[in-house]
């Protein structure tokens, strides 16, 4: 009996491609004329295909969740000569190939070898030259042409701030157009020139996130500490003590907090650690040299002034730039826990959540204690060190918080 | 009055020999009755007794009779019968005629008028554009009238330069274009003119692919599409300013040429508004030309192998997709 092929309709102007969702028979189905038996999706729709005439299905040749393009066969229908032949009366001709398709000339021959590397690439074979892959096709959601590279270079803008633009181009890539509609839209929204301080942060943030970056996480009991700093004076607060663990714990493992850079593994000299510091509008990051060698004592009158010094804006950008690690002390804006992210000349962050009273089991007194704990986390470059890595330092600085007397 | 390109031509040529004495024509049948392949010249060896010349069946001797005369301060306009058939007086155009202002200071203000194009039926000799030579070549200017106003003012403009021009009118334009009356005056030599404007595409063109394009552009329209079409009126000098404001509109360019594929016009201005533009293009620009073989006879294969219109809208429109 006749094979008659189930097609991908044409399913709308522009559309060239469909993905099958759903596929409702199976070979050896019975099926009427224009049955619809195969879900498809498009980037605007959810359509059915029916069958091109009555009789069994015979077999799908296609896969859930895969992608076809118009014309594509998706199956095949057994049918009875009659239906058959109903069907060829009924299917529009087949549109002839241009005959200029049909002439080889030395052009065409030319281009045919790079005709074939395009299927491939479909196919997913993947297109090469010579023996190198290439790239066959500038489309998809990361190209971006010259003119948006161009017009993204003069607005000082990034890819980060086209996060928000869906791409009406080829594979979803974000036209001129695209750009300049997204920027004539938030013309009209309430706006304001960001802060030199501001873009500072959003500056190294971003290029910060550019790397795989990890947190872990512990908890730390906080008594101990908390016991310490009333016999001291001034008093320190818990983020310096965090600071002095850090740095402390870095002095004897310095290559945790070492920056990988291309195949080099790069180590400071100096532990030099920064404590983030809120101000308007932004973050500044004053940096303490030598902390391992710098006594809790002098770091807390150090800290003092550099944060003066931060909060009236009058820090100097060299105060602010060496450090091999950060602490930032989250936990004073009552926040218990967070992934906070590293300076992006830096591998580590240590990070300090804030302390509250928790029931903690005594196995020698049998029975549940108070202790004040506090979620310590660690974020750093995956590249860099590792999750072993990280918590043996970690553990370090707990053991050290937990033990203050060391600091 | 409808005039037509062909027409036009020959109005052109009749107001130049009455205008201007030092004007005469020179060419294969062009003189007696005949008037030429084309009827280009036709009633003018009549009216302009001794003015309209025939020649014998050598370009290379016309062509160098008439860079003497120009050279004597003559303004000869030069018929060859088919644009294919100047490649035998190359070496005239471009070896004298080309370089001799550069050599002697004495200019050559020669015309020539070449028959350019396909159409149906025309072959491998009788179709094809030559522009992509003479425009390779130093001392040379290439224009590509693609209108009836055009093929008027850029002959005269093409009489009045001292620099020897080599005037591509085109054959399928002959009879199929035409205007309700002549201009005074054109655009500047060396200056592109925006045929049609839009902001999601440029065509440029010239010559009668600017015609299709102009069709394209009109199909388009129907689709959602603005497509601006940029005709070229002379491939060299090549207006690259207009190309380039263009281009800054639409951010996207497709060049059609009926010339061979292998560099050309269209491959200049690809080149060049990349090179001079490449932060404005928002696709990589496309071109559409001829086959790269010989034109053939047949009426369906000549089809085949040209671009025309129905094949411009459909580079376009996957351009337009990018």
């Amino acid at each position: 009996m006749p094979q008659i092929p189930i097609i991908m309709p044409q399913l709308g102007e522009s559309i060239a491609e469909a993905t099958i969702v759903d596929i409702k028979v199976k070979p050896g189905d019975e099926v009427a004329d224009d049955q619809e038996i195969i879900d498809v999706e498009t980037n605007k729709a959810v359509m059915g295909v029916t069958t091109p005439c009555k009789g069994k299905i015979d077999k799908i040749t296609v896969q859930l969740k895969e992608t076809y393009p118009v014309g594509a066969v998706l199956g095949y229908v057994e049918a009875s000569e009659a239906d058959a032949a109903r069907f060829a009366k009924q299917a529009p001709p087949t549109p002839q190939r241009e005959v200029a398709e049909e002439i080889p000339t030395r052009a065409d021959q030319e281009v045919a070898a790079a005709r074939e590397r395009k299927t491939a690439e479909r196919d997913g074979e993947g297109a090469r030259m010579g023996d190198l892959p290439v790239p066959a096709v500038t489309k998809g959601a990361t190209f971006m042409s010259p003119r948006v590279r161009a017009r993204m270079a003069e607005l000082q803008l990034t890819t980060a701030d086209l996060a928000g633009i869906m791409g009406t181009g080829a594979g979803n890539r974000v036209t001129i157009k695209d750009l300049e509609s997204f920027l004539h839209k938030i013309e009209n929204q309430t706006a304001h020139e960001a802060s030199a301080i501001r873009a500072g942060v959003a500056d190294a943030m971003r290029r910060s996130w550019t790397r795989p970056l990890s947190t872990i996480g512990s908890s730390v009991n906080l008594d101990p500490l908390l016991h310490d700093r009333q016999s001291r004076d001034p008093k320190p607060g818990p983020g310096l003590y965090a600071l002095r663990a850090l740095a402390l714990a870095l002095s004897k493992n310095p290559i945790a907090a070492a920056k990988l850079i291309g195949n080099r593994v790069v180590q400071s000299n100096s532990i030099d650690v920064g404590i983030a510091v809120e101000a308007e509008d932004g973050i500044m990051v004053p940096v303490i040299r030598g902390a391992d060698k710098t006594s809790l004592l002098d770091l807390t009158t150090k800290y003092k002034e550099l944060v003066d010094l931060a909060r009236q804006r009058r820090i100097s950008p060299d105060m602010q730039t060496g450090g091999i690690a950060t602490v930032s002390n989250f936990g004073t804006f009552g926040m218990e826990w967070g992934t906070p992210i590293p300076l992006p000349d830096q591998t580590l962050l240590l990070g300090l959540g804030a302390g509250k009273k928790v029931p903690s089991w005594d196995e020698e007194k049998k029975k549940f204690v108070p202790k004040t704990e506090a979620q310590i986390t660690l974020s750093f470059d995956h590249r860099s060190i590792d999750g072993g890595g990280a918590g043996r330092l970690l553990k370090r600085v707990i053991e050290l918080l937990e033990n203050p007397k060391e600091l | 009055m409808s005039i037509t390109y062909l027409e036009a031509i020959r109005e052109a040529q009749a107001k130049l020999l009455r205008d201007d004495e030092r004007v005469f024509i020179y060419g294969q049948d062009v003189g007696g009755t005949f008037g030429g392949a084309f009827k280009a010249t036709k009633g003018l060896a009549k009216e302009f007794p001794g003015r309209v010349l025939n020649t014998p069946i050598s370009e290379d001797a016309i062509v160098g009779a008439a860079i003497g005369a120009a050279m004597q301060g003559m303004r000869p306009i030069v018929e060859m019968q088919f644009a294919d058939f100047s490649s035998i007086a190359l070496n005239q155009i471009l070896n004298n005629a080309g370089t001799h202002y550069w050599r002697t200071n004495v200019p050559v203000p020669i015309t020539v008028r070449l028959p350019s194009g396909g159409t149906k039926g025309s072959g491998p000799f009788h179709s094809q554009s030559m522009e992509l030579i003479y425009a390779h070549y130093p001392g040379l200017i290439v224009m590509t009238p693609a209108t009836v106003e055009d093929a008027y003012t850029m002959l005269i403009e093409a009489v009045a330069i001292d620099d020897p021009v080599i005037y591509c009118e085109h054959k399928y334009l002959y009879y199929h274009l035409k205007a309700d009356k002549l201009p005074e005056k054109g655009l500047p030599t060396g200056r592109a003119r925006i045929a049609r404007e839009g902001r999601d595409l440029t065509i440029v063109s010239y010559s009668a692919m600017m015609q299709e394009s102009l069709a394209a552009a009109e199909e388009l329209t129907r689709e959602g599409f603005e497509v601006e079409v940029v005709d070229l009126r002379t491939v060299k000098p090549l207006d690259t300013d207009t190309l380039l404001a263009s281009v800054a509109r639409t951010g996207r360019l497709l060049c059609i040429g009926e010339s061979f594929p292998w560099g050309g016009a269209t491959a200049e201005v690809i080149a060049r508004v990349t090179s001079q533009g490449f932060h404005l293009l928002d696709a990589a620009p496309q071109r559409l030309n001829a086959k790269d073989t010989p034109i053939p006879y047949h009426p369906n294969l000549w089809n085949a192998h040209r671009p025309n219109a129905q094949k411009i809208a459909t580079k376009a429109r996957a351009l337009l997709r990018e």
